[in-house]
């Protein structure tokens, strides 16, 4: 490959948030590159590789790491690539491939609270992020108008238009929850990048409840789409394109992005403005790795701040057997929640929370715990039935404070391709243990009210993982304790930026991709503008993206 | 599917019937009595290859079931065996085992652990394959069933395995008891 390319803008990663990125900087007429560290991929292939994968549960079965490239996999062994330094493990999951996560996330696609970017004004915990809800209202709908965004009005985040399409069906699961839970809960419709009519070239959810780790149909909005949009638009997608180091000039200005291929020949782009989007781990991974004499500590870490504050979702849950058959597993995975505790008062003593029912069907699960428990005979597929009918979950989604010592740093072990490995610092603290403590109470009403019976706590002190990764890249107005300002512009380089999930400087209590994506949406008017782009966004025209 | 709910008819023994071989087989694995107390209707059953007449009769005791698919019990014998040779024998040694002692399936577990038996990871590994379609187990499983998998079947009445679609969009909204949404 030749090393001359260069281009207006190079972002570095094509998940949702790097592709969108791209595609709407093409879209007002810029030239775009994108360095992707993966492979491509079809969903017939991962749909394959799931239903031939001997631990269809593991999620990142489907996904194995390319050499060139590596992601964490804990199944059937840790690949030991993400390194725990503690004392709380922080096994996070991502992927790396052409698109990102979110070919297999669960499309919960959440806009925050108002009340969410001022917690330190209104409960004196946290940060107040250096924007308003009303500065990122246009662009959560421009980000749900462009995933195909299904909700319903009631959840608490105001609205100037309406959802792009009406809430997915309710399963019946669903439903029984609703009706015997509406005594003390609300249980809601989630907002999900789930179509509940064709949308966008794409057909109607017909539950497949396969939505983790991939929709066989495409009816649930994922990041190869995005990837697919922005090369539409004109973007160039260069896979298998590690970004290693990115190199400045002597005002600190970025002037290249250096790759490895997958045979490691080293690779230069150039190119006048950078947009970081590798994730919440990736991306400060980047930084730091972007040593010189000038940045000894690496990129946009004058004041030490890349890769701290590393926040996510921990939960806690609760399983047990209602006293109706309800058959978990027809239609999509996430359908319902309660919102009811996601804000108040209580935010100054304990973590907020979203309530959140699955609808993954029980079947294997209860299959591998009857087998592991010696059922045998005519007695396990009876049981089997039972547990299939009858078993239903819920979890609590909680807020994470950020705290400077949660971090990402370099690890002294180094990858295949000879790149110091990630390092994660982690712990629960007790603001996140409160809360987790105040949900068990609602557990056990809820557990009631569906005559709940075997009851089975997720155990004390272990805490879940949901895989949204935020803070390592916190934007704000203050240099000394944030990495970007409200554009994700870098308070150190003029020309680099950041998107993703680690530029959320709180958590907040629901799934971060589509704040994330409206944050970037909005930063993309930034860049432009810096770049003094002389034509014009071209009008978002609807009918461009809905089919009518 | 009032298959899965009752108790499957006693065998009728058809004594007029020519001999046939792999019957032959079959009655050699399964030995006497006390299996075919449990299964009598393996009596009818066809075993594509009489080594896996133990095969046959040990899982028709570990998962309970009327009727085993001939195809799917070759292919997950010869996973199975592939998997250890010594395979075959144990089978037929564990089903030696339940025949002589007459161990009740729900018992058979808490039975070899407390003997430490050799044998006490082969009723699982045996029902594995057949409900999970999985063989194997860390680096070395692999799947050799999915929507063939007894745990699917089981459950084909109300729910379709993951990524099969499982019927127009809403369908799920309807109580499964007033009966099926897909067909
Ligand atoms: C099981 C699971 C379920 C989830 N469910 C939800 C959900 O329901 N709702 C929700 O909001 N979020 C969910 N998430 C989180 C969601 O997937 C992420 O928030 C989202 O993917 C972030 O998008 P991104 O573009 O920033 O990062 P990613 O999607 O991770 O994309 C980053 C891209 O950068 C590339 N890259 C990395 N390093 C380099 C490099 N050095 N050079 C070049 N390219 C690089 C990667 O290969 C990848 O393609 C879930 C995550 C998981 C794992
Ligand atoms: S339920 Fe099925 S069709 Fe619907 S979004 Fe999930 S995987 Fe796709």
């Amino acid at each position: 490959m030749a090393d001359i390319l260069s281009a207006d803008y190079i972002v570095v990663g094509s998940g949702i948030i790097g592709s969108l990125v791209a595609r709407k900087l093409a879209l007002a007429g810029a030239s775009v590159i994108i360095l992707e560290a993966g492979p491509r991929v079809t969903r017939g292939e991962l749909v394959a590789r799931f239903r031939n994968s001997p631990r269809r549960s593991d999620w990142m079965s489907p996904y194995p790491p390319a050499d060139w490239a590596p992601h964490p996999i804990y199944q059937p062994a840790d690949n030991g690539y993400l390194i725990q330094a503690g004392p709380y493990p922080y096994p996070a999951e991502y992927i790396r491939q052409v698109g990102g996560t979110t070919w297999h996330w669960a499309a919960q696609a959440w806009r925050n609270l108002p009340n969410d970017f001022r917690i330190k004004s209104l409960y004196g915990v946290g940060v107040d992020w250096p924007i308003g809800y009303e500065d990122l209202e246009p662009f959560y709908q421009e980000a749900e108008e462009i995933m195909g965004v299904s909700g319903a009005p009631n959840t608490g985040s105001p609205r100037a238009k309406p959802f792009p399409m009406e809430p997915v069906a309710e399963p019946y699961a669903m439903r029984r929850l609703r009706e015997r839970l509406a005594s003390d809960f609300p249980v809601v419709a989630n907002t999900t990048a789930r179509n509940s009519r064709p949308y966008d070239g794409r057909p109607a959810c017909v539950g497949n409840n396969s939505c983790q780790p991939i929709c066989p149909v495409d009816a649930q909005y994922h990041g190869g789409l995005s990837a697919d949009a922005a090369e539409a638009a004109g973007v160039q997608l260069i896979a298998n394109a590690n970004v290693y180091k990115l190199e400045h000039d002597e005002s600190g200005k970025v002037t290249a992005a250096l790759y490895y291929d997958p045979d490691k020949s080293s690779h230069r782009i150039t190119g006048k403005t950078f947009v970081v989007a590798a994730n919440g781990i990736e991306s400060p991974r980047l930084l730091l790795l972007s040593t010189s004499d000038k940045f000894p500590k690496g990129l946009a870490n004058n004041f030490d701040m890349v890769g701290r504050h590393l926040m996510d979702h921990p939960s806690t849950s609760l399983t047990f057997d209602a006293d109706e058959d309800v058959w978990l597993g027809r239609g999509p995975q996430s359908p319902s929640s309660i919102n009811t505790l996601r804000d108040g008062p209580f935010r100054s003593e304990h973590a907020p929370y979203r309530l959140d029912f699955t609808n993954i069907s029980r079947v294997d699960g209860s299959t591998k715990s009857l087998i592991a428990a010696g059922v045998f005979g005519p007695e396990l597929e009876k049981r089997l039935r039972h547990s299939a009918a009858r078993e239903m979950n819920v979890k609590n989604v909680l807020e994470v404070l950020p705290n400077p010592d949660h971090r990402i740093t370099l690890s002294s072990e180094k990858d295949a391709m000879g790149i110091p490995k990630p390092e994660t610092h982690y712990s629960i603290e007790d603001y996140t243990r409160r809360g987790a403590e105040r949900s068990q109470q609602d557990f056990r009403r809820i557990a009631e009210l569906m005559g709940g019976t075997n009851l089975r706590f997720s155990k004390d002190g272990d805490f879940a993982n949901n895989q949204h990764i935020c803070g390592t890249l916190s934007m704000g107005s203050d240099p000394k304790i944030s990495v970007c300002d409200e554009w994700g512009r870098t308070h150190d380089h003029e020309n680099l930026y950041l998107a993703g999930t680690g530029v959320l400087p709180t958590s907040a209590t629901c799934n971060s991709t589509e704040n994330a994506l409206a944050v970037a949406l909005r930063a993309v008017t930034h860049m432009l503008a810096q770049q003094g782009a002389t034509s014009a966004p071209p009008p978002r025209d609807a009918d461009e993206r809905v089919p009518s | 599917m009032e298959r899965r709910h009752s108790r499957p008819p006693l065998p009728t023994l058809r004594p007029d019937a020519s001999p046939d071989p792999l019957r032959r087989a079959l009655l050699v694995g399964f030995g006497a009595t006390y299996v075919l107390s449990l299964v009598p209707f393996a009596w009818a059953q066809a075993v594509p290859d009489a080594a896996m007449a133990p095969f046959m009769a040990l899982s028709a005791v570990l998962v309970g079931r009327p009727s085993l698919d001939p195809a799917q019990a070759k292919r997950l014998y010869d996973a199975l065996a592939a998997n250890d040779p010594g395979f075959p024998a144990a089978a037929k040694q564990l089903l030696d085992t339940v025949e002589q002692r007459k161990i009740d399936p729900m018992q058979l577990q808490q039975t070899l652990n407390d003997e430490n038996s050799p044998l006490k990871d082969l009723p699982r590994q045996v029902v594995t394959a057949w409900f999970l379609g999985i063989v194997g187990s860390g680096k070395n499983a692999r799947c050799v069933a999915f929507e063939t998998a007894l745990n699917a079947q089981v459950v084909a009445d109300i729910l379709k395995p993951p990524t099969y679609a499982y019927g127009a969009y809403g369908s799920w909204t309807r109580n499964p008891a007033e009966g099926p949404d897909h067909g």
